[in-house]
């Protein structure tokens, strides 16, 4: 595929799957958790598209709720973390050498635990609801993006035109913010939309421990999971869509991020 | 005399937005055994392209049709293995980067003798390896022979490379553009070497350059291109002293020359190759243009030695008519605007927080005085601290010693008072492109100085940023495009108006034309002149070109190893330089013509 097309595939996969998380739940107008227990397990029917539940309870309605779930919590989550990481790596490029040596130590600290174990940590100690799981998604990832934005931060501050500017009286604040936000949008965009996809999966792999959305709420991997718990009856429809979502949403993630690296990538 | 090289009709098309555009058209040119000829031109005139669709370098995609005959073949139509063995073994080939074309990790010896196994087989060959270093004037060659391409200096790599291209002996050199981006009197002393080795080895050598002025002194025939033709060709003594062609005439009289009083402008710029005139391809620029030139190409007539494609070709002039001397005037006297008092730079070498720190001083204890409307010209190598003096001046570096404004020290001011004052020093670099953001409008660009300094409401900032468009010769509508799009005189052009925008009392110019095209460099030093003399602006010329430092300086600062060996008025420095490192830089310098 060519990087337009797969950029194209990747904005309208990503838009189908906002719609699915934002638009479509509003069109549920019954209450999705509601219990039919006459009803467990169907397949997909014309009366329950995507089948039911163990508990009778509509798949088609779970997963759309689960979507909007799954979603407003990951995206102000990719947004948090890809506003501390541009932040943090603006402070440690600006900032005189020795601020910027502590400031990247503690950086290197951080990188150094594997996110995921710290996230399982945190989710253990902190009573768990949405606001909590955007902060705690939100500031486990954004160590690399500071990286990368400080080092960005370092070469472009050299360069001719912040010298330019300095001599006409620029401040640091303004110096980041004209210069070095212009010169850097493509790479951050660019890491944004892959932050998009990381929130995602970090976020399902979490639920799918039960440590992420809680009950009575359900997400991709909450849904996953209680598939799991009953993989034995072959419950292939309650499997199937909310495996598909995630793979798609970061199939469009990785697609946009792809495609708009190939066409900012040389872009300087 | 036999002709090792004869090029016949060539032309070369470069696939370009999905058509062929062409880019070299119908070129001929024989070079004999011995015998240097310069093919010289503009960036985009097509020279380069042209060298390398003589040994069928050119991109894939490129179409070459024409013959090109070396040693009794014809390598237009040499199928590609044939034509493997001929390159590098018939014919050598330099380039400008010599850095870029050598292995970093391998080292140097390993790469000349690859030069020779690769047509004759054989070992590692030491002995041939250190004939070859001997031959291009490598010192100590034996204990160099396990050195790398970084152990050695910007003119040694070039050595190196020659060495290269000679290991076989080739009848044929090719050097394109091998003295660029090196010192002055490194890129003497390799031009010399070139020409010495081309008597020596009796080889034809085919010199590929933008700069008249290098190859002036030893090529034997030259040849002009613009925009894909050529238009002047022949023998170089003529050429140089009684030029036919306008294009010839006036590019010589842009070069910056030891002690000239007004270089010659060109309007406008080389067209590009999908928008190449129908006629004479200099007709748009040309100020003899008549009616017919823009109707067809003009047939090549002969005069003398010389050939010129030209309906109306310039007239023999004396040979010192056009030069206008030097004006021996007394020096002018100016008030005092800055003082730099005993100023020295480190830079400090650190290595980690537990690192040593070395200190590396790279200007010790300069002391001169800049007046108003003064331009101070400030010469030496790379590596010889010109550039950190600016900075220093400019308050972008500490430094120890004294940088006073108008009596001020600036180690007194802080704040907004030292923001302010600082404002009053503005620079221009040596790369436009580089100091411009690529993402800022030309118009933002220009209008940040005035930004920074405090409101202007958004109708007044527009009108000021046409009005300074203007004032540096573009076009007010510029303000709405993106510096990619601007050429490299243009943009330059417009670091200029930024610098102005800040309404500064002194310019720094960082090597303000190094990057230029001859003809766009005299236009911009003269717009330069302009300025200061309407504004009773100071410069401080910062550059390696003494001759471009004598056109515009009222004084000459000359640096060597960080420090200021002689400081002078101009004319009295080039009429008896007292240091001899002052002496050297002057003698490498472009020459008056006809002297």
């Amino acid at each position: 595929m060519n990087n337009r097309g797969g950029l194209l595939a990747g904005l309208a996969l990503g838009g189908l799957i906002f719609c699915l998380g934002f638009i479509a739940p509003l069109l549920v107008t019954a209450d999705p958790y509601a219990i039919h227990p006459a009803y467990a397990l169907q397949p997909p029917s014309l009366m329950f598209p995507l089948g039911t539940d163990e508990l009778g309870r509509n798949e088609l309605w779970l997963i759309l709720s689960g979507s909007f779930a799954t979603l407003s919590v990951a995206l102000p989550a990719a947004a948090l973390a890809f506003a501390s990481g541009v932040a943090y790596g603006l402070a440690c490029g600006l900032a005189p050498a020795w601020v910027d040596h502590v400031l990247m130590r503690l950086l290197d600290a951080v990188l150094a635990l594997p996110s995921l174990i710290v996230l399982l940590f945190f989710a253990a100690l902190v009573p768990l609801n949405n606001i909590s799981l955007v902060l705690l998604l939100g500031l486990i990832s954004w160590p690399a993006l500071a990286r990368l934005v400080r080092n960005e931060a370092l070469a472009q501050r050299g360069r001719d035109f912040v010298l330019a500017a300095e001599q006409s009286g620029a401040s640091r604040f303004y110096v980041a913010r004209v210069h070095l936000l212009r010169v850097m949008a493509p790479v951050l965009v660019v890491n944004g939309t892959f932050m998009v996809g990381d929130a995602i999966f970090s976020l399902s792999a979490l639920s799918f421990l039960g440590l992420g959305v809680q009950p009575p709420q359900v997400s991709w991997g909450s849904l996953l999971q209680s598939a799991l718990n009953i993989i034995a009856l072959d419950p292939w429809w309650l499997i199937l869509p909310p495996g598909l979502l995630v793979f798609a949403s970061l199939l469009a993630a990785s697609l946009t991020g792809q495609g708009l690296l190939a066409r900012w990538g040389n872009a300087r | 005399m036999n002709a090792v090289l004869r090029v016949e009709n060539l032309s070369a098309a470069l696939p370009r937005g999905g058509r062929d555009v062409p880019i070299v058209e119908g070129l001929n040119l024989t070079i004999n055994a011995g015998e240097m000829l310069a093919l010289v031109g503009e960036s985009g005139s097509g020279k380069t392209i042209a060298a390398l669709s003589i040994m069928r370098l050119l991109p894939p995609g490129a179409t070459l049709t024409g013959g090109v005959w070396l040693g009794g073949q014809n390598l237009a139509l040499l199928p590609e293995s044939a034509l493997r063995r001929v390159r590098g073994r018939d014919a050598g080939m330099v380039f400008q980067n010599p850095l870029a074309a050598l292995n970093p990790s391998r080292t140097v010896a390993s790469q000349i003798a690859e030069a020779w196994r690769v047509h004759n087989g054989g070992g590692k060959n030491t002995a041939r390896v250190l004939e070859l270093l001997g031959e291009v004037g490598i010192p100590n060659a034996a204990a160099r022979l396990g050195d790398y391409p970084h152990q050695f200096s910007g003119g040694q790599r070039q050595r190196v490379m020659l060495a290269m291209a000679l290991a076989c002996a080739p009848k044929l050199l090719i050097a394109d553009e091998p003295t660029s981006g090196l010192d002055p009197l490194i890129a003497r002393q390799i031009m010399e070497l070139i020409a010495r080795l081309r008597r020596e080895l009796n080889m034809a050598v085919l010199f590929v350059t933008h700069d008249l002025s290098v190859v002036e002194a030893h090529a034997d025939a030259v040849q002009m291109l613009y925009a894909g033709k050529s238009v002047e060709w022949g023998s170089a003594k003529q050429f140089f002293t009684h030029p036919r062609h306008p294009y010839s005439e006036a590019l010589l009289g842009s070069i910056a020359r030891v002690g000239q009083a007004r270089l010659h402008n060109i309007p406008g710029s080389l067209p590009e190759p999908e928008a190449r005139p129908p006629g004479c391809r200099f007709a748009p620029r040309c100020a003899h243009c008549q009616p017919d030139c823009e109707a067809a190409f003009p047939p090549p007539s002969q005069f003398g030695a010389t050939t010129a494609a030209c309906f109306y070709p310039r007239p023999v002039q004396d040979r010192h008519a056009g030069v206008e001397a030097l004006p021996v005037t007394a020096p002018r006297r100016f008030i005092t605007q800055l003082q730099v008092q005993h100023l020295s730079v480190r830079y400090a070498g650190k290595t980690g927080w537990f690192g040593a720190k070395a200190a590396m001083p790279a200007l010790r204890d300069a002391s001169f005085s800049l007046g108003r409307g003064e331009c101070l010209g400030v010469v030496g190598e790379s590596g010889s601290g010109k550039s950190t003096l600016g900075r220093a001046i400019l308050q972008m570096l500490p430094y120890e010693g004294q940088v006073l404004l108008e009596d001020t020290d600036f180690a007194a001011l802080h704040g907004a008072a030292r923001c302010a004052r600082r404002r009053r020093l503005q620079l221009v670099f040596q790369d436009p492109r580089e100091s411009m953001n690529p993402r800022l409008r030309i118009g933002e660009i220009i209008a940040e100085p005035l930004r920074l300094q405090g409101q202007l409401p958004q109708a007044a900032l527009r009108e000021k940023v046409e009005t300074l468009l203007r004032r540096v010769g573009l076009n007010a509508q510029l303000a709405g495009l993106f510096p990619g799009t601007l050429s490299g005189g243009q943009a330059q052009r417009v670091a200029i108006a930024r610098a102005l925008a800040a309404s500064p009392d002194i310019i720094v110019l960082d090597e303000p034309t190094s990057s230029l095209d001859v003809s766009t460099q005299a236009m911009l030093l003269n717009l330069l002149k302009d300025i200061a003399y309407t504004d009773a602006l100071s410069y401080i010329l910062i550059s390696h070109d003494f001759a471009v430092v004598s056109y515009m300086a009222d004084r000459i600062a000359v640096l060597h190893e960080g420090r200021i060996v002689e400081l002078n008025d101009t004319a009295a420095l080039i009429a008896a330089p007292r240091h001899a490192y002052t002496a050297a830089l002057i003698a490498a310098a472009p020459q008056p013509r006809g002297v």
